[in-house]
């Protein structure tokens, strides 16, 4: 139910605010979505990393520790 | 046996002997796409004019003479990319890509363009404006995905290399599905010019061969560059604890540990434990770093007028993509330096880390989801849990077959080794095929005219 209500405080007004319009179709492949990884994502969130160093201009093909 | 049955590296060791004609291996391959192709519908498009000019023009490359397909991911001189779809969220035109140039440099001949998963966005290749590519051990079931056509081409034996494109496992799913070998480079060290995602810090091209063989052939083309083949002398292998290595379906497991072991044997090496910080965050992330990248590109307006021909999974996830709220992007952003520091820590005390490539062998095209320990799951669910690591930081990873499940399925091994040890995972692929007799990698798919699964 909590997801539920997510969805519906969040993604209709979402894509009003960006002027994104969507079919019912559409919504209801993104229910699916909100329903599959919205609590995961929220659950990202809540972990704290504070304790992790930003890697600056991190190059994606070498090593942290060569640069 | 027909040339194009043998591996890429026979096939191209027997055109430059002068053992074969490159001319009649063009067109054996364009009758065995004609053959073939209906059964699993991996080839998209052919041109054998081009084809024929390529050949014609072919250096004498590594690779001179050697039919291989592309996914439809790059543009070709005479080809845009459609990427699977009906409709193309930035301009396509014809061009000479990076991968286009690296096959052409190396003598190689385009074939044809193999299928993707429309516009890349699934591991299961069940959807595409061609409709989808087919498995080769099985029709009914899903070739992988994105790099469906690559993955069902070469499992078929339509050729025996081609170029894929890996942004979160897009090489490695398709490769485990259709029982190939596929390489995932290190970021940034194999060709892309010319992709749509002008600005990715996940996606790369790389190779799917029959075997480990092929791969160091094409990939040091798509490199530019020699992958030295060596012999894995006492590889020290890395295996962690969880749910990427344990919450799989029975069959994958046992293989996988199989696998491992004999990895161990066959270099003289050693498994040891490790812990990897955050590991349970990395496919998640992955999916979040890599669904936001090109986005800004695109204005709302374009959203409002993609074409209703593109499937409405791929509009809606689109729209939904956009809504991400910029906290979450950014903690992905910070869940990748941890796991690229994790990463750099473990590779100090082991050279690879090994997993299965996914949880389950290829699950149904018309209901893609798998049957795992923990229960009844979306494909597309749980594969990025084992794949998405190596794009979410940038090192390389290979799928090796290892297996066949129940069903005739084939299951893979990914081994993941620190940046630049591209070759490395090559080398210990290859020690894996020794450990094996080449069981796998040498199995025909029965649309390849095998009789199906070796145990």
């Amino acid at each position: 139910m909590a997801v539920e209500a997510d969805f519906e405080q969040f993604v209709p007004p979402g894509l009003a605010s960006l002027g994104i319009e969507a079919d019912e179709v559409e919504l209801a492949v993104m229910r699916a979505a909100h329903e599959l990884y919205w609590s995961a994502l929220a659950g990202m969130l809540e972990v704290n990393l504070s304790g992790v160093e930003p890697e600056r201009d991190a190059d994606m093909s070498r090593s942290p520790e060569a640069e | 046996m027909s040339l194009l049955d043998r591996p890429l590296a026979e096939q191209a060791e027997a055109v430059a002997s002068g053992e074969a004609e490159p001319g009649e291996l063009l067109d054996t391959a364009l009758a065995r796409i004609e053959e073939r192709n209906g059964d699993v519908n991996a080839v998209v498009d052919t041109f054998p004019e081009h084809s024929r000019e390529m050949l014609d023009a072919a250096p004498e490359g590594p690779l001179r003479g050697v039919p291989v397909v592309i996914k439809d991911e790059w543009p070709l001189p005479w080809r845009a990319e459609r990427l699977g779809a009906a409709d193309q969220l930035s301009p396509a035109a014809p061009g000479e890509s990076g991968p286009y140039r690296a096959l052409r440099d190396a003598g190689a001949v385009i074939a044809g363009v193999a299928n993707m998963h429309e516009w890349g966005s699934s591991s299961t290749g069940n959807a595409s404006v061609y409709g989808p590519a087919r498995n080769p051990w099985n029709p009914e079931r899903c070739p992988g995905g994105s790099s469906s056509g690559p993955g069902a081409a070469v499992g078929a034996r339509i050729v025996a290399g081609a170029v894929g494109a890996d942004g979160i496992g897009s090489i490695r799913y398709p490769a485990a599905y259709c029982g190939i070998t596929g390489l995932k480079p290190t970021f940034g060290r194999s060709a892309m010019d010319g992709h749509h995602v002008r600005d990715t810090t996940t996606i790369v091209s790389g190779p799917m061969c029959s075997d480990a063989a092929g791969c160091r052939l094409l990939g040091s083309a798509l490199f530019s560059e020699q992958l030295p083949a060596g012999d894995a002398g006492g590889l020290r292998i890395g295996v962690v604890r969880g749910p990427v290595s344990e919450d799989c379906a029975p069959a994958v497991r046992e293989a996988c540990e199989g696998a491992i072991e004999a990895l161990r044997d066959e270099t003289g090496g050693e498994v040891r434990e490790i812990e990897l910080e955050g590991l349970e965050l990395s496919g998640l992330a992955a999916v979040v770093v890599g669904s936001s990248e090109g986005l800004g590109d695109i204005p709302p307006s374009r959203l409002n007028a993609i074409s209703d021909q593109v499937g409405p999974v791929n509009r809606g996830l689109l729209k939904y993509r956009m809504l991400i709220p910029g906290p979450i992007v950014l903690k992905a952003g910070r869940v990748r330096t941890l796991m690229r520091r994790s990463l750099a820590r473990a590779f100090a005390d082991v050279d690879v880390i090994a997993w299965p490539t996914v949880p389950a062998g290829a699950p149904p095209l018309d209901k893609p989801v798998v049957e795992l320990p923990s229960g009844t799951h979306s494909a597309d669910a749980v594969n990025p849990r084992g794949g998405g690591l190596a794009n979410l930081t940038g090192i390389p990873a290979v799928s090796v077959p290892v297996g066949f499940d129940g069903d005739g399925m084939p299951i893979a091994l990914q081994l993941q080794g620190a940046w630049g040890s591209d070759a490395l995972l090559l080398d210990a692929a290859e020690a894996i095929e020794r450990a094996t007799e080449r069981r796998f990698v040498d199995a025909l798919s029965p649309v390849a005219g095998g009789t199906g699964a070796l145990t």
